[in-house]
């Protein structure tokens, strides 16, 4: 299954290992690049560790609980700063009033282990600090502890300490136990997250029947949106769409998301899943558990969301709300028609290249299409085979895709494939600056949402100015 | 400097013998010793120091922290002049008492706390060497030479067999090498014969058959070394002469394990059903 000559990586020549995972696309029969396995020496990876996962991707955007990192305090970086989205502050609650705590990368709390810790046991320490940082927080609405490489290694019994805290603070306290070392990469933190918070959340809605949702306040059209991380506050694009259809949002995991609607998640009708990557654990588990069916979607470019609309839309069989949802997206698209045909006679013929961690990857081929750009290669840092799928499912045959990419194969194949932009993240922006390749941060956005109909002007906005910025015209001279 | 790790399995008597050898080779021979307990029960100097008063180097650390710890605190000067220091470390559950060696052993090498002018230094490792912080004695620059501990019980040899594997992995990076094999005897039938044959199949040297004695128990009770105790009895002799064989001894090898439990017991029940 190997690469023709011609798209031999020059950079890989002496850690052939590489060559495996790279794969030329073909939607009859799939290839599949060697994938979620772990890096071997000489790859300078841009992998994160299982605790980025689950601290830094699902479990992060959670608004108003404490999170404490049981780790020394280098790792505890990644608690803040990483997004620029900060949760929402509840507009029904004054600043300072108690329910209205919202913590998501506000602050960083971490237990600061030292020597002395390791040697003799840290829970003492994560008790403490659990009750210190209680006191400080009086409003939070549960603590979630995250253990790291360090009080994996050392085995702390993190759920023990939970449990007294939860006791006397009468709050949700759970244990997320990702250690760094746990897996090939940060997929095995969402992973962990989605599994142990299930199980938790199932023990605490039994012992605490109260946080489930009453009978009578169930309603016909309840959905939870799963994978939604409000990157940029994409929710503030996707929440009205399905309110204007007629459901209830009752919760989203975990994007800007309070505790209490968190464990109301088993109650709903049904479940949209966006990114299928981190989240589809959580989504079966609840299938089985709950029998609550969940629904792929995507929220990116207008096909997607309007098909995710449709398969709402179609999963409740009201024609009512069938009717609804082709009347928003009508609407919707009639919205955005004068600025998207704008930014598509602009962008036509353009060439991208993507990186991003997985799913985006999948989700994004069809934006490009809809912009009239043309993608010439696509990376992944810890997509799936499933991914994979998707991918050569939704490219022309033919599109070279790289997994787990480096430094060097990334220049290597702008290199190789000259695209006008490249889809990545903040820290190979720099890389391509110097070769003069414009790029728009696609973890975090530049100036999202770029979720549904209305973020996709703003997605198409910045991939425009970003390729016609008038910089450009001072390098490569 | 001779740097001696002791090991063998939890119990076995590791700590009464290191201490009752230090106080022959201090009392007998003048030689100046000191012993480093590696075991978090902190119990490696007790006899020497007449009972456990001794403050341990993590339990100091994790009072007035690492820039706190002192010689003058945590290490002293018993019978005979035998000094001692304890690295001390977690309750059993929890924690990581190797780390807590790794730390206690860096610390004293950084403070200075093994004097030029030492001619023993003892290692007193707990039981089996289970992760790599108890093989700490035996890296680069620690513990020259080992001595295991063993009796003619089937697990003590089983015990004494898996240190010597650990034994195999650092011996050709650090040059440890195996001194011998102490018999703490426990009157099993043919213990004596039982041992030499594994010494020779491990390719190492029974260094001395140690009897056992009331008298042993008598001065631990007493918190007291057997020298201490009684100086005239014939047990002071016997770790006289475990002494002088160990200042003299020169057989110094990387043992040879045996691979297989199968023939490791068939060792055993040789020599155990008559």
């Amino acid at each position: 299954m190997s690469v023709p000559e011609k798209y031999k990586l020059k950079c890989d020549i002496s850690i052939p290992e590489r060559y495996k995972h790279h794969v030329l696309t073909n939607a009859e029969k799939p290839n599949i690049p060697a994938c979620n396995v772990k890096t071997i020496p000489g790859d300078m990876t841009e992998r994160g560790c299982a605790f980025a996962g689950s601290r830094g991707v699902v479990g992060g955007p959670i608004g108003d609980c404490i999170q404490i990192i049981h780790s020394p305090a280098g790792c505890a970086w990644y608690q803040w700063g990483t997004r620029r989205n900060l949760s929402a502050v509840y507009a029904w609650a004054g600043q300072d009033t108690l329910c209205n705590d919202s913590h998501n990368r506000r602050r960083a709390i971490t237990t600061d282990l030292q020597e002395k810790d390791v040697v003799f046991g840290g829970m003492e320490k994560l008790e403490k600090t659990c009750f210190e940082a209680w006191r400080l927080i009086p409003g939070a609405a549960g603590i979630l502890i995250y253990t790291t490489c360090t009080s994996g290694l050392i085995g702390d019994d993190c759920y023990s300490v939970a449990r007294r805290v939860e006791k006397k603070i009468g709050r949700p306290v759970f244990v997320i136990d990702a250690p760094g070392f746990s897996g090939v990469s940060q997929s095995t933190g969402h992973h962990h997250f989605n599994v142990q918070f299930y199980d938790q959340m199932l023990e605490y809605r039994k012992k605490c029947p109260e946080v489930c949702m009453k009978k009578d306040e169930m309603g016909p059209y309840d959905i939870a949106i799963i994978g939604e991380f409000n990157m940029d506050w994409d929710l503030v694009y996707i929440k009205p769409l399905f309110e204007k259809l007629g459901c209830r949002i009752v919760s989203v995991f975990t994007g800007g998301e309070r505790m209490e609607n968190l464990l109301k998640i088993p109650d709903v009708k049904l479940n949209v899943l966006h990114c299928q990557r981190s989240c589809t654990y959580i989504s079966k588990l609840i299938k089985e558990g709950f029998q609550v069916p969940y629904i792929d979607a995507s929220f990116f470019g207008i096909e997607q969301t309007a098909s995710a609309l449709r398969g709402v839309a179609d999963f409740f069989g009201s024609q009512k709300m069938k009717e609804k949802a082709e009347q928003i997206i009508e609407e919707e698209i009639r919205c955005i028609t004068p600025a998207i045909d704008f930014y598509r006679e602009k962008l036509t013929g353009k060439k991208v290249g993507m990186y991003v961690g997985g799913p985006r990857v999948w989700h994004w081929q069809r934006v490009m299409k809809e912009l009239g750009m043309e993608v010439v290669f696509s990376m992944c840092t810890f997509a799936h085979e499933d991914d994979y799928e998707k991918i050569n499912a939704r490219s022309k045959n033919g599109l070279f895709v790289v997994d787990n990419p480096n430094e060097f194969e990334i220049e290597e194949c702008l290199e190789k494939f000259k695209p006008d932009l490249f889809l990545t993240g903040l820290k190979e922006k720099y890389l391509c600056r110097k070769l003069g390749v414009p790029t728009v941060n696609s973890h975090s956005y530049e100036k999202g949402p770029y979720a549904c109909f209305r973020g996709m002007v703003n997605f198409a906005r910045d991939i425009y100015q970003g390729v016609y910025a008038p910089v450009w015209k001072f390098v490569n001279l | 400097m001779r740097k001696i790790g002791i090991y063998g399995k939890g119990g076995i008597g590791k700590s009464t013998t290191t201490q009752n050898m230090a106080a022959a080779m201090a009392v007998s021979f003048k030689k100046k010793v000191m012993i480093h307990g590696c075991d978090p029960k902190a119990d490696a100097t007790r006899m020497i120091m007449g009972g456990m008063s001794q403050a341990t180097v993590l339990d100091t650390l994790r009072e007035f922290g690492k820039e706190n710890v002192t010689l003058d605190k945590v290490v002293s000067e018993g019978f005979a002049g035998v000094r001692g220091v304890e690295s001390g470390g977690p309750e059993p559950g929890v924690g990581c008492a190797g780390r807590g060696i790794i730390t206690a052993i860096d610390l004293m090498e950084e403070l200075g706390g093994y004097p030029d002018d030492l001619e023993f230094l003892f290692y007193d490792v707990l039981g089996d060497v289970v992760c790599g912080g108890f093989a700490m004695p035996m890296r680069q620059g620690k513990a020259q030479e080992i001595y295991i501990v063993t009796s003619g019980e089937m697990m003590a040899i089983y015990a004494a067999n898996n240190i010597s594997k650990g034994l195999t992995k650092y011996a050709n990076r650090s040059g440890i090498r195996l001194g011998g094999i102490i018999c703490n005897s426990r009157n099993v039938d043919r213990e004596r014969e039982l041992i030499e044959e594994f010494c020779d199949r491990i390719g190492t040297q029974m260094i001395y058959f140690v009897p056992r004695d009331n008298m042993v128990q008598k001065a631990e009770f007493n918190k007291k070394t057997v020298m201490e105790y009684n100086s005239d009895c014939n047990q002071a002799q016997e770790y006289e002469n475990l002494a002088q064989r160990i200042i003299e001894n020169e057989n110094f090898v990387i043992p040879e394990p045996i691979m297989k439990m199968d023939d490791l017991e068939q060792l055993v029940v040789k020599y155990g059903i008559d």
